[in-house]
């Protein structure tokens, strides 16, 4: 059965929960309205990638990356997200810089040779491809 | 590769709970961010070739803010589900139904990239 990509849809539980904090206590959610709304975020991800990828492609880059996901809010005229989404990236960026530290520490443990940072730095390039682990540095190249 | 998801979301989940610093973030952290799904749903677009961590992350957030962290603005999901409550309140109702979510689709622009795409 092949998806359609508007039906990855994101996880009933999050959804849920996140539409029941908008609203007033005491209100329901008919499963119709939930599992609307929850098409309507694969959506709005799925024309922010594209808007985004707009932008990456003016720049001529071939990697999307934050910048060019906020200019897309921007020209989707989610303006108001901008602000809030710039915190919590920084937040993401400082959390991501703690593991390569940690991840760091532990490598010169392990093998407890000078080739292991240069070998990191080295990887920009696997950093990129987000298809395997997630774990990777992120790429700090074109922001 | 899912162990490392798993643990991707965790982190995520975690640094927004060490940004807000409360005793209560704990307990206030709604929903972990469905990186992965939101994953999937960047590489469903053919014409993007590579996203950078960081861009799913926002994608993700923008989608679905989670629970206690910085910015307590409200991000899509909220914003379309408070936009439509107020349709169930002019019905009088308390429960949100589908037709709501029809008439904020309507009436607000910027959803407008969303009609026609929900059936």
């Amino acid at each position: 059965m092949a998806e359609r990509p508007e039906d990855l849809n994101l996880p009933n539980a999050v959804i849920t929960r996140i539409i029941k904090e908008a609203l007033p206590d005491g209100v329901n959610i008919s499963k119709e309205a939930r599992s609307a709304i929850s098409r309507a975020a694969s959506v709005f991800v799925l024309y922010a990638t594209s808007c985004a990828n707009n932008f990456a492609m003016k720049g001529k880059r071939k990697t999307l990356n934050a910048g060019d996901v906020l200019s897309a809010m921007e020209e989707m005229e989610f303006q108001r997200f901008i602000a809030p989404l710039k915190e919590s990236l920084e937040v993401y960026r400082r959390e991501q810089k703690g593991k390569k530290e940690a991840r760091k520490d532990k490598d010169k443990k392990a093998d407890s040779e000078e080739q292991d940072k240069s070998r990191e730095d080295d990887n920009d390039d696997d950093d990129e491809r987000m298809e395997e682990e997630e774990q990777n540095d992120e790429e700090e190249v074109d922001n | 590769m899912a162990a490392a998801a798993a643990a991707a979301e965790t982190a995520a989940v975690a640094a927004e709970d060490g940004g807000g610093a409360a005793p209560c973030a704990g307990a206030a952290r709604a929903a972990r961010l469905p990186l992965s799904r939101v994953k999937a749903l960047v590489k469903a677009d053919p014409d993007v070739s590579l996203a950078s961590q960081e861009a799913v992350f926002v994608l993700a957030r923008a989608a679905v803010r989670s629970g206690a962290g910085p910015g307590r603005a409200e991000l899509f999901v909220e914003t379309i589900a408070k936009d439509a409550f107020v349709y169930a309140q002019q019905g009088k109702r308390k429960t949100l139904q589908r037709k709501d979510l029809d008439n904020a689709i309507e009436a607000v622009d910027e959803f407008a990239f969303l009609e026609g795409t929900l059936d």
